[in-house]
């Protein structure tokens, strides 16, 4: 038997957010060996693991672990199957010691009672074992992140596993930590462990793993040897288009500056830098596509800019005004407007009418205030107007926001954002998880915007919608402008090459 | 006509529900006595909203909801903003210690001597709404058990204040100074407690179905309570919203203790209070967190108390205490809704089907007539 | 001068003792419910059935069992162990509808509180026709416990001695308790299901067992707890026996910071904070409720330093 594990057809559909995670998922993971599996946000990654280890089932599809057949009801199961897995978000106690963490649920001891010798000889022992140096006795709650994941991983290998699977696991580290990690994996594998790991940084699956599966939209695109493929390559795999999709757009006319970001700089607080050094403006009338491989910079920017986060170093500049030091509604009030990632939770209130959602910001403003009262026929008028032009089928005014469709959610808030004509319109994966149909519509509408002046700022993992739509292109890449593509250069290949790092001299080769 | 949902259907059987339930078991306890269950709750029903007599039931049930309306509509507050402040008691508390303290030690013409107290009680009884947004919003302390200790803080000081510094006479009795005549709230029917201070009360329920559900302020703090990230991302400052919402709930608990002050007791004494606090939470659950649910809430647990004092007790010898038993087991049965809704559900299941089909048949039926 | 302060004080130290001892056994397990992440508001409640149902089982057990009317005591201590039984039951009750319903907590203590208060007070009405307080004189209380030679232990001695076996149980209990949480596998999982549930699920521990555990327990021993209060020292039921004494043992528990000694210093702080209060009142003027009311407001300081110290540990961590 070489193959740890093997995966056949697995399909994932989850009603509650009307997605299909994993559909028709095959391929093997060789014994020994640190396979890495990419994708872009939501193309199925986490489900596929979460399934493997137990915490999901599949709607049809199965596993095998080493050549045996498996039906996991339990983590619990996969664990006596020998998987282990360290997830993105610890699940380690604060108040214990690393011993007590690592020994959680398998203590050692008579009767009930704790041998804390044996727990602490045990500790030791297993930590050398892989080369994973601890302090047992120290509390969790005050190790450095790399130390954490050392205690998540520490813990798998005390429940003698053979195949760990971790997810995301240099996202949370520092770029210092980030080296001795990758060489921990290299230990580990050394020592027998198989490695599957989930991430989208390509560089680091390219330095360390042996093989890696990419998936986009829950399908896998396909399984390379790391030796065999390039960073261009893998990008173009995860983010390359599938369909082919024009809009028809004539010439932009762009005039003023609308916005302007100056020397963006953000430290999240776990003191790494999120955004270094990032510049650029956008005219009035040309959409402004910011492309990259998510978990680039993308989130801290639209933050910054949005208003929702002040804590950066650098300028925003909103018509000439310096809104670096505004809130979120004096910014609307300026005119800028937002529509986010996270329709669902964030571009909406689920538990009230599509009339509550879509008169957010409005509600001080006249004439939707008169006098003391918000004035009832006009916030109906205004949501039916959205509606109408929108075209949210089947809704109405004081219906259930919560019984759309994601299309239909994505056009109430496009719509309430559009409705203060604002001068600058952030749109952040404004289309993912809609169908055909509101795509097309969600694209005609911004062009339509910035034929009639708007700026718009469109970030987007999916490389044919930043092509199709934006003017103009700018590329973040850890966190850095890596550059801005105008005219004929707006193609595949250079995109490709600026969103793994490289430069645009290297294009010209 | 519009078919009513299942949701709406299922949420008006609930507490329907909760009632028969609460209605079952309480006939059990009576049954302890001797007493026939449905001479017992006729009794209740009499006793409760009973136009009798020369002070109707009715009335003073009215009079006694009334600080039951303001603490539900505090505590419904607190319940729509998103946090489970549970302070009312202590804010109540105080809102009466302001006003006993205050109708003695002024002297002002009536009219502003009333206006000035109740003003007093109310910021008194905000700023002790403050204490746990406060701690919530700046420092995640659990909004649940620090209204716990600042009610029990509010007892003990009230405990002290009519004891020591407040107290009238050196008697028996802790209580302090009768406030004079002049100052009292004038009743409608006297001795029946229904007076100004229940108008006051329904208005202020009439303000905070407008004030919440009509206002732009409104809007927000329920956005804040339901979705604050969206609120936060639509511009609404979730921090200072809470905070001026709390302050504001804990002003009408306030108002509350000194309406009672003013057109009640006239005076404080010790062992005042005793649970009005709590029935306002109870009142603001059971109505639904709507101000219109509140009143009518709070009118029908007052009706059950009094009628069950003035008419189980008095006139069938049955101990009063069962008024609680039934209130508690309804507020249980509600509570527990998550036992039985399934059940419900099938049922609104079943008869709908049935209904349907009854209705294809008629259908068909009166096709093959023409 | 000197004989009477060494009678005052061992006055206050012995009958705060007596006094903390409901306390002990309510903020003992407040503690634990709170260590597994499930807040018991209804102890007061269960303190409340436990007086009443102590009270009654051990009248019941005096009158009409050949055992009690035999031995007198043993009837009471019979009545004692039902009020624990019955505390466990409504404990159990409690977790059944939390747990496996997701009814609220909250709204259903304050249910549990409002139905025992009334039922207690009905049911005294009802069957012994009392109103205020019921006693009989049948009903013996709980015998206070001597050993000459504790009390010839030096200095502490004298206030080791002389009390019910329930106060001893308490000390008991918070031992226990503390070797526990510190010493077994139980006590651990009782922490990391309090602190961090899915990393408690992720290493295979029952989460229901835990919590079902912490509610059953603590409704125990706030039965004990009651019956200390209605046959352990007087033998008789008043309206609302408990006086917020379940409320203390909250507090007492955050105090403590939901340790099982914290919460035995706290509680007992907490009851010594009532012997002098009500000692004082006696000899000299101060009013008593400055004194109470010192633990409830140092509680709240302790409260915001912990959570702010949680907070400013989240902001680190948590902000992808």
């Amino acid at each position: 038997m070489e193959h740890a594990v093997t995966f056949n057809a697995i399909s994932k559909y989850f009603a509650s957010t009307q997605v299909q995670a994993n559909r028709d998922v095959s391929f093997s993971i060789r014994r020994g060996e640190i396979h890495a599996i990419c994708g872009e946000n939501g193309a199925g990654k986490s489900t596929l693991m979460n399934i493997l280890f137990g915490i999901t089932k599949p709607d049809s599809g199965t596993i095998e672990v080493n050549g045996k057949e498996q039906d996991f009801q339990a983590p619990y199961d996969a664990i006596e199957a020998g998987i282990g897995m360290v997830h993105q978000h610890f699940k380690v106690v604060n108040s214990f010691t690393v011993t007590k963490n690592i020994l959680l649920g398998i203590e050692r001891g008579k009767l009930g009672f704790i041998d804390s010798k044996a727990e602490r000889t045990f500790v030791e022992q297993l930590s050398e074992k892989y080369s994973l140096p601890i302090n047992p006795d120290q509390i969790a709650g005050t190790l450095p992140v790399g130390l954490l994941q050392r205690v998540e991983i520490l813990k798998m290998l005390a429940r003698d596993v053979s195949i760990l699977i971790l997810d995301e696991p240099t996202a949370v580290l520092t770029p210092q930590e980030v080296t001795p990690f990758l060489a921990t994996l290299r230990e580990l594998a050394k020592a027998g462990q198989t490695i599957l790991f989930i991430s989208h940084k390509l560089q680091e699956v390219l330095d360390v793993a042996d093989r890696v599966t990419v998936m986009k939209k829950g399908k896998v695109v396909g399984t390379k040897e790391t030796k065999e493929t390039s960073l261009r390559e893998l990008a173009t795999m995860m983010v390359g288009r599938e369909v082919v999709f024009t809009v028809e757009k004539s010439e932009s006319k762009p005039k003023n500056v609308v916005l302007s970001v100056q020397n963006l700089s953000v430290v999240n607080p776990l003191g790494v830098k999120v955004l270094s050094n990032v510049s650029f403006s956008i005219r009035s009338g040309e959409i402004y596509g910011l492309a990259g491989v998510s978990g680039n910079g993308q989130e801290a920017l639209v933050s910054a800019i949005s208003g929702l986060d002040k804590a950066f170093e650098g300028q925003i500049l909103l018509d000439g005004n310096n809104v670096t030091s505004f809130d979120v509604l004096k910014r609307k009030e300026l005119g800028m407007s937002h529509v986010p990632e996270d329709r669902i939770n964030v571009g909406l209130n689920l538990q009230t009418s599509i009339r509550e959602n879509a008169i957010m910001g409005f509600q001080r403003k006249k004439p939707f205030k008169k006098r003391v009262f918000l004035d009832p026929m006009v916030c109906v008028e205004h949501t039916e107007q959205i509606i109408e032009n929108y075209q949210v089928a089947g809704a109405h005014a004081n219906g259930e926001v919560g019984k759309l469709s994601g299309g239909n959610m994505q056009k109430i808030v496009l719509g309430r954002e559009l409705a203060s004509h604002p001068r600058l319109l952030i749109v952040n994966q404004p289309t993912r998880g809609l169908d055909v149909g509101s795509i097309e519509f969600v694209h005609r509408m911004l062009i339509k915007q910035r034929d009639e002046g708007v700026a718009i700022l469109l970030v987007s993992v999916e490389l044919e919608e930043i092509m199709s739509l934006s003017d103009r292109i700018g590329v973040l890449c850890a966190g850095k402008l890596q550059g801005e593509l105008a005219g004929q250069d707006m193609n595949e290949n250079n995109i490709g090459i600026l969103m793994v790092g490289g430069t645009l001299d290297e294009a010209a080769k | 006509m519009k078919q009513p949902s299942k949701t709406m259907v299922l949420a008006a059987l609930v507490p329907l529900c909760a009632l028969i339930f609460g209605v079952v078991i309480t006939s059990f306890f009576i049954m302890l006595t001797g007493v026939s269950p449905f001479s017992a709750f006729r009794v209740l029903i009499s006793g409760a909203f009973g136009t009798s007599g020369k002070v109707w039931p009715l009335l003073i049930t009215l009079g006694q909801a009334t600080p039951l309306i303001l603490t539900g509509l505090a505590a419904m507050y607190s319940f729509r903003v998103g946090i489970f402040c549970i302070a009312q008691e202590g804010q109540y508390v105080f809102g009466a210690i302001v006003a006993a303290w205050l109708g003695v030690a002024l002297s002002l013409p009536p009219w502003l001597h009333i206006l000035v107290v109740m003003a007093a009680s109310m910021i008194a009884g905000g700023i002790y709404g403050l204490i746990p947004a406060f701690l919530k919003v700046k420092l995640g302390v659990n909004e649940i058990i620090s209204s716990i200790m600042l009610n029990s803080i509010a007892v003990l000081v009230l405990e002290y204040m009519v004891a020591f510094p407040l107290r009238a006479d050196q008697g028996q009795k802790a209580q302090s100074a009768v406030l004079s005549r002049d100052i009292w709230l004038p009743q409608f029917v006297q001795g029946s407690r229904w007076g100004i201070s229940f108008i006051i009360a329904i208005s202020l329920a009439v303000f905070a179905y407008f004030h919440i559900w009509k206002t732009p302020k409104g809007y927000e703090l329920r956005m804040v309570g339901q979705a604050k990230r969206f609120a936060r991302y639509g511009g609404i400052k979730a921090d200072p919203t809470i905070l001026k919402t709390l302050f504001l709930s804990g002003m009408i608990a306030g108002l509350a203790g000194s309406m009672e002050i003013l057109g009640n007791y006239h005076r404080i004494m010790t062992g005042f209070s005793s649970g009005l606090g709590f029935d306002g939470l109870s009142v603001a659950l059971l109505g639904q967190s709507h101000p219109f649910g509140v009143v009518i809430v709070a009118i029908l647990l007052s009706g059950i108390r009094q009628g069950a004092q003035l008419g189980l007790q008095i006139s069938l010898q049955v101990p009063r205490e069962l008024g609680g038993v039934l209130i508690a087991m309804v507020i249980l049965f509600i509570a527990a809704e998550n036992v039985y809704r399934p059940l419900l559900d099938k049922l609104y299941d079943i008869i709908n089907n049935r209904l349907t089909l009854i209705k294809r048949k008629h259908n068909v039926k009166e096709v093959d007539h023409v | 001068m000197f004989d009477f302060l060494n009678i005052f004080t061992i006055n206050v130290i012995s009958s705060s003792i007596r006094l903390a001892t409901p306390i002990i056994l309510a903020a003992l397990g407040a503690a634990m419910c709170n260590k597994a992440g499930v807040l018991n508001l209804a102890i007061d409640g269960k303190m409340l059935i436990g007086a009443f149902t102590a009270i009654v089982a051990t009248y019941f057990y005096r009158n009409y069992t050949s055992i009690g009317i035999a031995h007198p005591v043993l009837a009471t201590y019979l009545g004692v162990f039902t009020a624990m039984i019955v505390g466990g039951a409504f404990g159990f009750f409690f977790a059944w509808m939390h747990i496996k319903y997701k009814v609220h907590l909250v709204i259903l203590a304050i249910a549990i509180n409002m139905l025992a208060l009334e039922v207690t007070v009905y049911l005294m009405r009802v069957l012994f026709k009392q109103a205020g307080t019921w006693s009989h004189p049948s009903i013996v209380q709980l015998p206070s416990l001597d050993a000459a030679w504790i009390s010839s232990i030096p200095l502490i001695g004298r206030f080791l001695t002389g009390y019910n076996f329930i106060v001893y149980f308490s000390w008991v209990i918070a031992i226990a308790l503390t070797i526990m949480m510190y010493k077994t596998r139980f006590g651990r999982y009782i922490q990391a299901v309090g602190e961090n549930i899915e990393a408690a699920e992720a290493a295979g521990i029952s989460v229901k067992r835990v919590q079902y555990f912490a509610l059953v327990f603590s409704g125990m021993l706030a039965g004990m707890a009651g019956a200390f209060l209605s046959v352990g020292h007087l033998t008789l039921f008043t309206r609302d026996m408990s006086s917020g004494r379940g409320w203390i043992g909250n507090a007492a528990a955050l105090f403590g910071f939901n340790s099982a000694q914290g919460s035995f210093l706290a509680a007992l702080f907490f009851g010594f904070a009532d012997g002098i209060a009500l000692r004082l009142q006696n000899v000299t003027n101060l009013p008593p409720y400055i004194v109470q009311l010192m633990p409830n407001i140092l509680t709240i300081v302790i409260l915001a330093i912990v959570s702010y110290r949680g907070k400013i540990r989240e902001l680190k961590r948590t902000q992808q």
